[in-house]
């Protein structure tokens, strides 16, 4: 099919009802990786931060802190600042408009 | 990408570095093939890699070279993101019916931009990492990922179409379905390759439940260059582990979970991983709890001795159970055999299983071909035709036959395109080369 005849609006609708729509577990999910991320932009913005000082600060289990924050890292908007101890430090990277 | 034709002189499926090699050895003797991989990409387990032993090389810089001649070669035709559903003889040769899944992204449209990764908000643990790293939704494969096309995963997308939005080439089709796409080929060579024995295999060593308890392929990623982590670090808190142990056989040569027989790459794989440790990390200590070290291999037993010299511990030990101790650390129990048997409990950051090889598919009366009791595939005589299956017509190359290393895994395939080429031309006479075709010297 080439992309002047593609519809992706129209395929989307047809798309969402073939795949059962947007389930509740979906949506839980969503909200929960927003909610996550969001609470470690707002922590690294006061200042660079260790997995179990952003674990301490946010109450977000350790191991999902450093989760998110090696996908934040991946697409640009965390970066490494150095070690204390056994840990790095991780700074907010991404700049504002 | 060119255009699938319904006739190809060989099939080969898989596209590992096993079925790679078999297709360019084959392609290079002038016969048209069809290179099938059920994965997004090709290029395997390798591709995944951090090193390779006993050479240290990097692992894709052996690995992605093959996949961009595989991809540009005019004989050589990719066909990624498909499954193999039937073998079927057709006089000589043989139809084989495949299911191309569905990517929701036109292959010849995509431009590989990421844009569309970029613009999708649902994260999902990465494959290519083990899931110790995320993707989006809708995600390129990984770095060196070919084709470069982007995949929609329908179990994380939540429909809020910013993929498409964003697509500077419209790519984005909500509308595909699985195809099926009927072959008829002339040969067929099975490169199908392997899976570790499940993490949960062994209760004892926590049944895949402890965080720090990782896969050993998993230890792979965490140690490349374009890893998830970017250093060596454990999942369950990013600390820079102090101590690390692997417990070999934990998948392998243990018969109450049906695996008796050995997997002849663990011990040099641990040891590889132990060497890379000590390189980023001096001062951790690596531990490698084994039964036996079966260094077997042109150059492995240097490679062993070089290991204990830069700092690797080796124990003679049985490692009876794992527990998980306050911080996500582990707690082995271990026999220690060289010290008449003495239990120990003894404290790690970090524990790798060195799990075992079980075979990467199964026919299951898909595919004319059998299986030995291990579950890998029979060849007809293993002693002087290791590339013939069962079935005439249908060769075999790589971990397809059983647990072998990366460089006995690339002679196999050479053979089996051997192996191929001859059965085309005596099924069919023979060849006139064609003018201009590439023969490899």
């Amino acid at each position: 099919m080439g992309e002047a005849t593609r519809n992706w609006q129209h395929d989307l609708k047809i798309f969402r009802e073939r795949m059962g729509g947007l389930t509740e577990q979906k949506k839980t999910m969503a909200k929960e990786q927003r909610d996550a991320t969001r609470a470690l932009e707002k922590a690294l913005k006061a200042g660079p931060r260790t997995v179990p000082q952003l674990a301490a600060e946010t109450g977000i289990p350790a191991a999902k802190v450093f989760w998110f924050l090696m996908a934040l890292r991946k697409y640009g908007k965390v970066a490494e600042a150095g070690r204390i101890g056994d840990y790095y430090l991780y700074r907010w990277k991404e700049v504002s408009s | 990408m060119a255009k699938i034709e319904h006739q190809y002189d060989g099939v080969v499926v898989g596209a590992g570095i096993a079925g790679m090699q078999a297709a360019l050895d084959l392609a290079g003797q002038g016969f048209h093939v069809l290179l099938v991989e059920r994965e997004p990409s090709i290029g395997g387990v390798m591709v995944g890699l951090n090193k390779v032993f006993p050479t240290l090389d990097c692992s894709s810089c052996i690995c992605t070279p093959r996949m961009a001649e595989v991809a540009h070669h005019e004989l050589i035709t990719l066909l990624t993101y498909t499954e193999l559903k039937q073998i079927e003889r057709n006089g000589e040769g043989f139809t084989v019916t495949l299911i191309k899944k569905p990517r929701y992204v036109v292959d010849e449209d995509c431009i590989g931009c990421s844009k569309c990764e970029l613009a999708c908000q649902p994260l999902a643990p990465h494959e290519f990492d083990q899931g110790l790293g995320a993707r989006a939704a809708i995600y390129i494969p990984h770095g060196n990922a070919i084709p470069q096309v982007a995949v929609l995963d329908p179990n994380y997308c939540i429909f809020d179409g910013n993929c498409a939005k964003v697509c500077p080439t419209n790519c984005i089709d909500f509308t595909q379905q699985p195809e099926e796409i009927k072959i008829e080929a002339g040969a067929v060579i099975l490169a199908t390759g392997l899976k570790t024995t499940p993490m949960n295999a062994k209760k004892e060593y926590g049944g895949g439940r402890f965080i720090n308890v990782m896969h050993p392929l998993a230890m792979e990623r965490v140690q490349s260059s374009n890893g998830p982590y970017g250093h060596i670090l454990r999942p369950s808190d990013g600390k820079i582990p102090r101590s690390v142990a692997y417990v070999q056989c934990a998948g392998s040569r243990d018969k109450s979970i049906g695996i008796p027989y050995c997997s002849r790459v663990c011990c040099m794989y641990a040891l590889k991983q132990g060497v890379m440790i000590k390189h980023e990390l001096q001062e951790t200590d690596v531990t490698i709890y084994y039964m036996d070290i079966r260094a077997f291999g042109k150059g492995y037993e240097q490679f062993y001795r070089r290991a204990l010299a830069e700092g690797v511990r080796v124990v003679k030990a049985k490692v009876a159970r794992i527990t998980e101790v306050e911080n996500n650390d582990l707690e082995l129990r271990v026999e220690l055999i060289d010290e008449g048997g003495r239990v120990a409990d003894i404290r790690h950051d970090l524990v790798v299983l060195s799990l075992g090889l079980v075979p990467g598919w199964r026919p299951d009366g898909s595919a004319l071909v059998s299986t030995d009791d291990d579950g890998f595939l029979s060849v007809r005589d293993i002693a002087t035709r290791p590339a013939r299956s069962s079935v005439e017509g249908i060769f075999v190359a790589g971990v397809a036959t059983g647990p072998k290393d990366i460089p006995d895994a690339i002679v196999e395939a050479g053979a089996a395109a051997m192996e191929a080429a001859m059965y085309l031309d005596r099924t069919r006479g023979p060849r006139a080369i064609p003018v201009g075709a590439s023969i490899e010297a």
